[in-house]
């Protein structure tokens, strides 16, 4: 009996230790850094209070990454959530013969289990201008005005960005919907038969309300994934040209390792902790009240 | 499926139990370590390409065969990333031994930091100072003190293609407008005049950095240049940007889409009639060009009407520098010396075409003629000026860095553009006071 | 009758367009893969055409050239990080749920709101933490930040899952004289097996992928994993292109052979956490 007293704390120790001291404390330091300047390889550190806050405030970079990052949730709650749903809707519809329906999933769901690394490879070839794909495909259909420097322009290197994620994620968001569907009792549908609906009216009231949940959930996971974005910038841009595609991560990374300005990579990094703990909190309330 | 499972999960379980243990040895592992008797040298480069690696790869097999006692673990990161990845390295405890660094400010930031070990001493020793040019240690000299030896002594020149400046007779310019009336020539007959990639802006650096040199005052653009003392407002520097403006036609297009090495391709296949180089380049030219292809170097051309010193070279050595914290000093010395020795540098500037710092390095058995073409151009140089983005510290770099993309793709105008560098350069200033 | 004319057209569209997606999903694929059995000269002649032939020397480089190597990490830090990560959520969460102590929701909230903070704001302070403990440029460097930040997520899927077992289940087993781990591994474990099927999944995509914390924490090529390990080996290859495409092949084929042949727990893992981050 008394086994059963202590063992279960032994078993929420280790979880606990792991996130507090991984988790918990960094987060924390990184509050304690943003107060200071130092760099990555320095010994000292200078306490400079608030400076590096007002400095954000002012830099342009910081509000270019912002913009960036807001321009990559909104273009990705239209495209993975809203796409991400009518595509899922018509691949569940009788539109679609049910022998297809896999092969269309599995193949838009492919992109999404390939690393990152390599989507950014890959489309680095696609935007490339001499030999890439993309100006390839406008000059044999004929628009080869349209051809550009799609990752050397400032005009369009975000955008590409971007698109490259829709490409990734779009399947993704499509499955998750797919399966929120699924869920939806048939006899829901069937009271709609009975009343004469046609298929545009089955799905706007009946297929979207019923998929709200899931709706919520995948706008605050794009949303939330937005903010976080790195990786992709990172690989095909490092932020350029000129700053045109630095989002807040590649930033901090770039204030703390290559301008030396640890501190205020620490700031940037507070900023980020609260938009997506903001965020998170949000969808954890969603997800919590859906189960309950 | 129940037992399929189950054996999964013991199986993960084991594979977390085992590798706990195998993790455990590998953290107690120590930056260099005694195994065996042997003594373990952490060595880190930046040449992962060719035709650098394999000469260094070559080069390290040599010396451990030559010291049985000496193990040498060599890692190499690409130019781009080394820059922050050497800073990363440098603030935890497990430096490299010896490792490369850019000269100037790029190292002497670490000095500052007391991350770097203080070769005086040791080069007072043996007459080692005598046998090297001091031309080439002096951006590795702070305060008196050398923290550094040169690896690759290096000059920015134009790489051009004879053949065609010979079919459509013109002649090597000299001065600035006479370099744009050649440029406009050639643009004229359909010839692309400058290859230019862009993509890692430290190829518009190092115009604008050869531009400023020539433009501004000497001892103004000294005062720019230190971090505590620096304004950028001198006229000059806008200057400097305006004349790049006017390069900016005659280069190939999409510059700001694609890298330097991929450019100097369109060099040597003959689309692009000129490069700006650095000589340590010439290796790879020779590597990738065909048998036919005739080419040879300028210097960059004399702005008339600029304050700056027109006899200068832009170009700085780069070299190894030792940790500050190193374990073994003596055994990473010994090393050092010999990677920027005479016999490797024989051989370096033969399969590499790369200069070491040493005096009297090349000769025509182990030189090609192109190596020694630019070896005249670099000896005959009153002076070198270093690299922009190494010589100024990291934020006043990058922000000249990021913008010179956006000049080169008409999304700023010099004004502009120099008002952001002012902007830094106060904030920098007033950090430093 | 003209219903069905319209339903027959809407249905032709719909599958046109359908398929011009699938075209936008493959052709980037199948550039990739038709230019790695490509001469790096044909490459840059003729991009778009079949190759002349199969040149599988590219594969071969790349794969010598230190691909193999990272690929072997990849494998090596994501199956210890998902199974200690499976492991010890699953152990939480039977703390958790099927235990009456004193606080278990406060311990909850705090692993719970681990979820809330996100990896790349900890980069700075954990690379300062990795120092002193002397992990940077380890394995471990990797693995438990990995399994620090995917725990919270882990616990609470883990959770409503246990949280529904009945209470006399495992009455029975400790009448029967087990201590407590063995109902774990007795009882519990064999009936979870789909959670910890999904979960493993969820966490492996998060894993194989993660890139930020291998770029900064590891620096020894040895060690890397393939996101980083790719982005070095673009570095050093310069401009060989084919055997560049030839390595994001090899990187890539494991990961879709794999969901091709488990989709179903692929989609259940989906399903049961949808969250992507």
């Amino acid at each position: 009996m008394k086994e059963r007293k202590i063992a279960p704390y032994v078993y929420i120790f280790p979880t606990l230790l792991l996130v507090i001291v991984f988790v918990y404390i960094p987060i924390i330091q990184n509050f304690y850094f943003s107060f200071f300047k130092m760099s990555s390889y320095s010994t000292v550190k200078t306490f400079v209070g608030l400076k590096n806050y007002i400095r954000i405030f002012a830099d342009d970079i910081f509000y270019t990454a912002l913009i960036n990052n807001t321009l990559y949730a909104i273009i990705s709650l239209i495209f993975q959530v809203g796409i991400g749903l009518c595509l899922a809707m018509l691949l569940e519809s009788s539109f679609v013969a049910p022998k297809l329906r896999t092969f269309f999933r599995s193949i838009y769901f492919i992109p999404s289990v390939i690393s990152i690394t390599v989507v950014a490879l890959i489309f680095q070839f696609v935007y490339t201008p001499d030999i890439g794909i993309l100006n390839g495909i406008l000059k044999v259909i004929g628009l080869s005005k349209y051809t550009h420097a799609w990752l050397g322009d400032t005009k369009t290197a975000m955008y590409s960005i971007i698109a490259m994620s829709q490409w990734q994620y779009v399947g993704y968001i499509m499955m998750l919907f797919i399966v929120a569907i699924q869920k939806i009792p048939e006899d829901v549908y069937e009271a709609a038969d009975i009343d004469g609906a046609t298929g545009i009216q089955k799905a706007i009231f009946i297929t979207i309300p019923q998929v709200k949940e899931m709706t919520l959930v995948t706008s605050v996971i794009t949303v939330i994934g937005a903010f976080k974005v790195f990786t992709e910038v990172y690989v095909m841009t490092t932020g350029g040209p000129g700053t045109s595609t630095q989002v807040l991560g590649t930033y901090l990374y770039r204030s703390a390792f290559l301008n030396d300005e640890m501190g205020y990579a620490s700031a940037i990094g507070v900023i980020i902790f609260f938009i997506t703990s903001i965020l998170s909190f949000i969808q954890i309330k969603i997800s919590k009240s859906g189960k309950d | 499926m129940k037992r399929k499972g189950l054996m999964t999960i013991v199986l993960a379980a084991c594979v977390a139990i085992t590798s706990v243990f195998s993790g455990c040895s590998s953290k107690t592992a120590d930056t260099s370590t005694k195994d065996n008797g042997k003594i373990t040298i952490k060595f880190l480069h930046r040449w992962p390409m060719e035709p650098n690696k394999s000469f260094l790869d070559k080069v390290v097999a040599d010396y451990e065969k030559a010291n049985p006692n000496i193990k040498i673990d060599m890692q190499s990161v690409a130019n781009d990333s080394y820059k922050e990845k050497i800073k990363v390295i440098l603030g935890t405890a497990d430096a490299p031994d010896v490792f490369f660094s850019w000269s100037g400010e790029f190292m002497y930031r670490f000095v500052r930091e007391n991350k770097i070990y203080d070769l005086t001493s040791a080069l007072n020793q043996d007459g080692w100072k005598d046998t090297l040019m001091e031309s080439q240690l002096k951006p590795f000299t702070l305060n008196d003190k050398t923290y550094g030896i040169p690896y690759s002594v290096d000059g920015k020149v134009f790489f051009y293609n004879t053949k065609i400046f010979k079919d459509n007779g013109l002649e090597v310019p000299t001065t600035f407008d006479e370099f744009l009336k050649v440029c406009a020539t050639l643009k004229s007959k359909g010839i692309t005049p400058i290859a230019f990639g862009n993509q890692s802006p430290w190829a518009c650096i190092h115009y604008i950095g050869t531009l400023n040199q020539k433009v501004v005052a000497e001892d103004v653009r000294a005062k720019d240049y230190a971090a505590a003392t620096g304004e950028f407002t001198d006229p000059g520097y806008v200057e400097a940007l305006k004349k790049y403006q006017q390069l900016i036609p005659y280069f190939n297009a999409n510059s700001n889409a694609i890298k330097h090495d991929q450019a100097r391709i369109s060099f040597v296949n003959g689309k692009c009639a000129m490069m700006y180089c650095e000589t340590q380049e010439v290796g790879e030219v020779e590597k990738l060009q065909a048998s036919d292809f005739q080419w040879s170097m300028f210097k960059f051309p004399d702005v008339t009407d600029g304050k700056g010193d027109q006899t200068k070279l832009t170009g700085a050595p780069e070299g190894f520098v030792i940790s500050a914290n190193t374990k073994h000093p003596k055994e990473a010395i010994a090393f050092l010396k010999y990677l920027t020795g005479k016999e490797v540098g024989l051989e370096e500037v033969k399969d590499t075409g790369i200069l070491n710092g040493m005096k009297d390095i090349y000769n025509t058995s182990n030189a090609d003629s192109k190596v020694i073409e630019a070896a005249k151009i670099i000896n005959t140089s009153k002076d070198i000026v270093q690299w922009l983005d190494t010589d100024l510290n990291a934020q006043v770099a990058n922000e000249y860095l990021s913008d010179t993309q956006l000049l080169t793709g008409g999304n700023i105008t010099p004004e502009a553009m120099m008002q952001k560098i002012q902007k830094v350069a106060k904030q920098v200033k007033s950090g430093t006071n | 009758m003209n219903k069905k004319k319209y339903f027959l057209a809407s249905k032709v569209l719909i599958n046109i367009v359908l398929f011009i997606l699938i075209l936008i999903v493959l052709y980037p694929l199948y550039w990739t893969i038709i230019n790695s059995l490509k001469t790096n000269n044909e490459l840059f002649a003729s991009p778009f055409s079949i190759p002349h032939k199969l040149n599988f020397s590219n594969y071969i480089s790349a794969w010598n050239q230190g691909l193999s190597q990272y690929f072997l990490n990849s494998v090596y830090v994501s199956v210890v990080a998902i199974g200690i990560t499976v492991f010890l959520s699953a152990l939480c969460a039977y703390g958790l749920t099927q235990f009456d102590i004193k606080g278990k929701n406060v311990i909850f909230m705090i692993v719970l709101g681990g979820l809330m903070l996100s990896p790349e704001v900890a980069l700075v302070s954990l690379y300062k933490i990795l120092q002193t403990l002397h992990l940077y440029n380890t394995r471990w460097a990797m693995i438990i930040p990995y399994i620090a930040f995917k725990l919270p997520f882990c616990v609470f899927l883990m959770r409503s899952y246990f949280i529904s077992f009945p209470k006399d289940m495992e009455e029975a087993a400790t009448i029967d004289g087990c201590n407590s781990f063995q109902v774990f591994y007795k009882i519990i474990v064999p009936i979870s097996l789909p959670i910890f099927a999904s979960t493993a999944i969820m966490d492996a995509l998060f894993v194989w992928n993660e890139f930020t914390y291998a770029l900064v924490f590891v620096e020894d090529k040895t060690i890397q994993t393939i996101p980083v390990g790719l982005m070095a080996f673009r570095d050093s290859l310069n401009t060989d292109w084919a055997v560049l495409l030839a390595g994001i092949t090899i990187a890539t084929l494991p990961m879709v052979i794999l969901f091709l042949c488990m989709q179903k727990y692929f989609v259940k893992g989906l399903t049961s956490g949808a969250v992507k981050g």
